[in-house]
């Protein structure tokens, strides 16, 4: 980069730093969900530690972190971003790579922290913080019938009205073909093995054409995570892919009509990265492993319905039910990863969308402009 | 030579010319000092961020320099073929050096741009190569994985070759460079790009063209309304200009879902049958509505300002001349306000060619335009290079257009105020 333009954004940035420089500065997105960390884990952990945490939004993607690299200042310490981030930004070298038993604590049992967490990272530079669902609900005062297996969802005969789908490919190609006949099971190995295929991937899209130009059916497609539960609500649609903690507040927190079906759901996750050479490096390093320790996860799923990453996290939970914040509601069951929501279940597999994400990306596009 | 004799001189003896010269240069340095620090302010925050943001197209000097041995024995391998083994032997010897000193990950998200899939693959053989014996690399590389033995890959990084390259150029509309050095079209399946410039470019210019019919009437009206009625009119245009995009965007999509207050009235009226409701959401519909409705103060303040400069008199002139109402507004009203129109088109188009967040929401499947493709590549993919480049492209298209302007009305014409 030319030497002016980094002096430039050195300055922009270092005009940008709101935050004291001794504390830890964690980037996340924001609302409801940065709420939940910083009660469940970033606030206890400042206490114990002694380093305030400051938590900033940012809007996903690696570009700013990036950025301040390139500048030569950087600001934030940790970030929390999704699968395919951790592995660009680990390829990039933005990213702290872990030692994962030594940097991070064992469960209260010891139980070493890689077996206690539900499954392996998808870099060395990730450390998991929860698992979120892609799964579908309909609003029970709009629809005859309960739809029970994602083949309902593409079932437009039994259940007519529009559907409320992703935007983008990502997890519809996979419901696609779960509903088209490949089981996920445990994990959905056998949908990315058929997805490796030009005739799988094929197969997927011509399964979203033909909801999305079936007359009893059409599709409407969602960008922010808040519209699933609205356009439920609002009866646009009859049935709506979406984050399982969104329909959770529409359900508990507002008390709609809004029933969540797990069947065929994607297990995705969200990681926490550590910035290398960050302002704060060192405490930053101590302040994850107090943040993702078993107490640390189970905390934030007090405040929303997500899952905390570590197996022994459910166990405390389980002891201290009601566990949600209102103290009367019982949060184990609306984990995405309690045993009766996995009996059909895929793993949105990262490193397939870090790999295949822009071409499947260009015809996913090709496919809604013939639409 | 009496002329020279006769020169002017100042009391100190100098000619006067030179004097005036010398005078008139201070005072050009001052003004040059004067300005000097908003100059170095636009040329450090605006020329050398964008000019480094746009050279970052055409450079591709890092996969240059992370494989030289690599392209160096690939200069003599047509890329009919499987590359011999003497590219697969340089191959393997960059790359390891590439491990050894972390820098493999980039390599890799590199190569991920020019063909997808390479990600996986230079992982798998950056664990694998450490174990790989002495010769016949060749074989020990295609069994790490099959896509190894897929020529497409080793012409992907044949690509990759040249130190400056317009290769994302050609990508951003959907062609690239083939084996034998022609210019091609990508699979018909992905061809994308050109279908969201071209949609890009119809929204820009029906959007101008909605905001055009309905700004100039409302613009007319705020000039010729005495002060009473059209200081309230401003301020219906004004109101929504100051309300957040975000809460706009999100009442339209209230009042035109299938379910919203439009088509419940509709309804309620007789107009259409309950389950036969118009869809005026997340379509094209949608999209011109709520863009229109957005853009709308930023025809209508131009206009108005060029409409409250002419006088009222020249179309009764025009009228008493002999002209009907129509003749005199066309022949005389209208001319006159072209600078208006011409500022607020342009205006409106340029903004509108570069929206992302209105059609994304309330567009529904041809909600995508370009610009979200380029924030795509910024944030996601990190494809800087081609992000920038459908930047420069999208730029170059607003300064055709400029350029036709200028050509056909004239930019001196424009008025803003």
């Amino acid at each position: 980069m030319n030497k002016l333009s980094k002096l430039l954004l050195v300055l922009s940035f270092a005009l940008s730093i709101t935050s004291s420089a001794f504390a830890v500065v964690v980037a996340s997105w924001g609302g409801a969900y940065t709420e939940s960390q910083k009660l469940g884990y970033g606030d206890p952990t400042a206490e114990k530690l002694g380093v305030p945490i400051d938590w900033v939004d940012y809007s996903g993607g690696l570009s700013e972190i990036k950025a301040q690299k390139e500048a030569g200042a950087i600001v934030w310490d940790i970030i929390d971003v999704y699968a395919m981030d951790t592995i660009n930004g680990c390829d990039e070298g933005l990213f702290v790579e872990f030692d994962f038993d030594k940097d991070f604590p064992p469960a209260p049992d010891g139980t070493p922290a890689s077996e206690d967490f539900f499954t392996s990272m998808p870099s060395k530079c990730a450390v998991g913080n929860i698992l979120y669902s892609w799964n579908y609900a309909y609003n029970s005062e709009n629809i005859k019938g309960t739809p029970k297996t994602i083949k309902d969802f593409f079932n437009t005969k039994k259940f007519p009205g529009k559907r409320a789908i992703y935007k983008g490919a990502l997890t519809n190609l996979e419901i696609a073909l779960a509903a088209d006949g490949i089981k996920p099971k445990k994990g959905g190995a056998k949908i990315y093995e058929a997805l490796q295929t030009e005739k799988g991937i094929q197969r997927a899209m011509d399964k979203i054409k033909k909801l999305c130009t079936d007359p009893n059916g059409g599709c409407v497609f969602w960008s922010a995570g808040a519209q699933p539960p609205e356009l439920l609500m609002s009866g646009e649609v009859v049935m709506a892919t979406g984050w399982n903690g969104r329909f959770f507040n529409a359900t508990v927190g507002e008390g709609a009509p809004i029933v969540q079906v797990w069947d065929g759901q994607g297990l995705d996750y969200e990681y926490f990265v550590l910035v290398k050479g960050g302002p704060n490096e060192a405490d930053a390093k101590k302040a994850l492993a107090e943040m993702t320790s078993t107490e640390g996860l189970a905390g934030s799923a007090k405040y929303i319905a997500y899952a905390p990453w570590r197996k022994s996290s459910i166990k405390i939970m389980e002891a201290g039910e009601p566990w949600y914040k209102d103290g009367k509601t019982d949060m184990v069951p609306h984990m995405p990863t309690n045993p009766r929501n996995t009996k059909n279940y895929f793993l949105v597999d990262p490193v397939f969308w870090a790999d295949n994400g822009t071409e499947i990306g260009e015809k996913w596009e090709a496919m809604k402009a013939g639409l | 030579m009496s002329s020279e004799t006769q020169k002017i001189l100042t009391t100190d003896g100098i000619p006067l010319e030179e004097s005036l010269k010398k005078a008139e240069k201070k005072n050009k340095i001052k003004a040059f000092l004067l300005v000097a620090p908003l100059l170095l302010f636009i040329l450090i925050t605006y020329v050398f961020p964008i000019g480094d943001m746009l050279f970052r197209s055409v450079d591709d000097r890092m996969v240059t320099n992370m494989l030289p041995k690599t392209f160096k024995a690939m200069e003599k391998w047509d890329g009919k073929e499987m590359p011999p083994e003497k590219v697969f032997e340089a191959f393997y010897l960059d790359y390891k050096i590439l491990v050894e000193e972390k820098r493999h990950g980039k390599l890799s998200t590199q190569l991920n741009y020019e063909k997808n899939g390479f990600k996986s693959i230079l992982k798998k053989l950056a664990r694998k190569q450490k174990k790989f014996e002495e010769g016949n690399y060749k074989e020990q590389i295609m069994a790490v994985h099959k896509r190894w033995a897929n020529v497409e890959y080793w012409r992907a990084i044949k690509r990759r070759a040249p130190e400056y390259t317009y290769s994302k150029y050609l990508k951003g509309i959907d062609m690239f460079k083939n084996e034998d050095g022609k210019i091609v079209q990508v699979p018909e399946d992905r061809r994308i790009h050109k279908i969201l410039w071209m949609r890009t470019l119809e929204v820009a210019l029906f959007v101008t063209i909605f905001c055009f019919l309905m700004g100039y009437p409302i613009a007319h009206l705020l000039a010729t309304l005495p002060m009473k009625y059209s200081n309230l009119l401003m301020i219906c245009v004004l109101l929504p200009f100051w309300t957040s995009l975000l809460v706009r965007t999100a009442s339209w999509m209230i009042l035109l879902q299938q379910q919203g207050v439009v088509n419940d009235f509709f309804v309620l009226i007789g107009l259409v049958t309950d389950d036969n409701r118009p869809e005026m959401m997340y379509n094209k519909t949608g999209t011109y509505v709520a863009m229109t409705q957005i853009l709308l103060p930023f025809m209508v303040l131009p206009l108005y300002s060029v409409m409250k400069t002419i006088s009222p008199s020249l179309m009764r002139a025009g009228k008493s001349l002999g002209g009907t109402p129509f003749v005199a507004f066309w022949k005389v009203y209208f001319p006159l306000t072209i600078p208006g129109i011409g500022a607020g088109c342009l205006l409106v188009f340029i903004l509108a060619i570069g929206y992302y967040i209105t059609p994304a929401l309330v567009g529904g499947a041809s909600g995508t335009l370009i610009s979200n493709q380029i924030a795509f590549h910024m944030k996601s993919t990190l494809d800087w290079s081609f992000a920038s480049a459908m930047g420069l492209m999208l730029l170059t298209g607003v300064l055709v257009v400029y350029w036709i302007y200028n050509k056909l009305v004239g930019i001196d014409n424009i008025k803003l105020g």
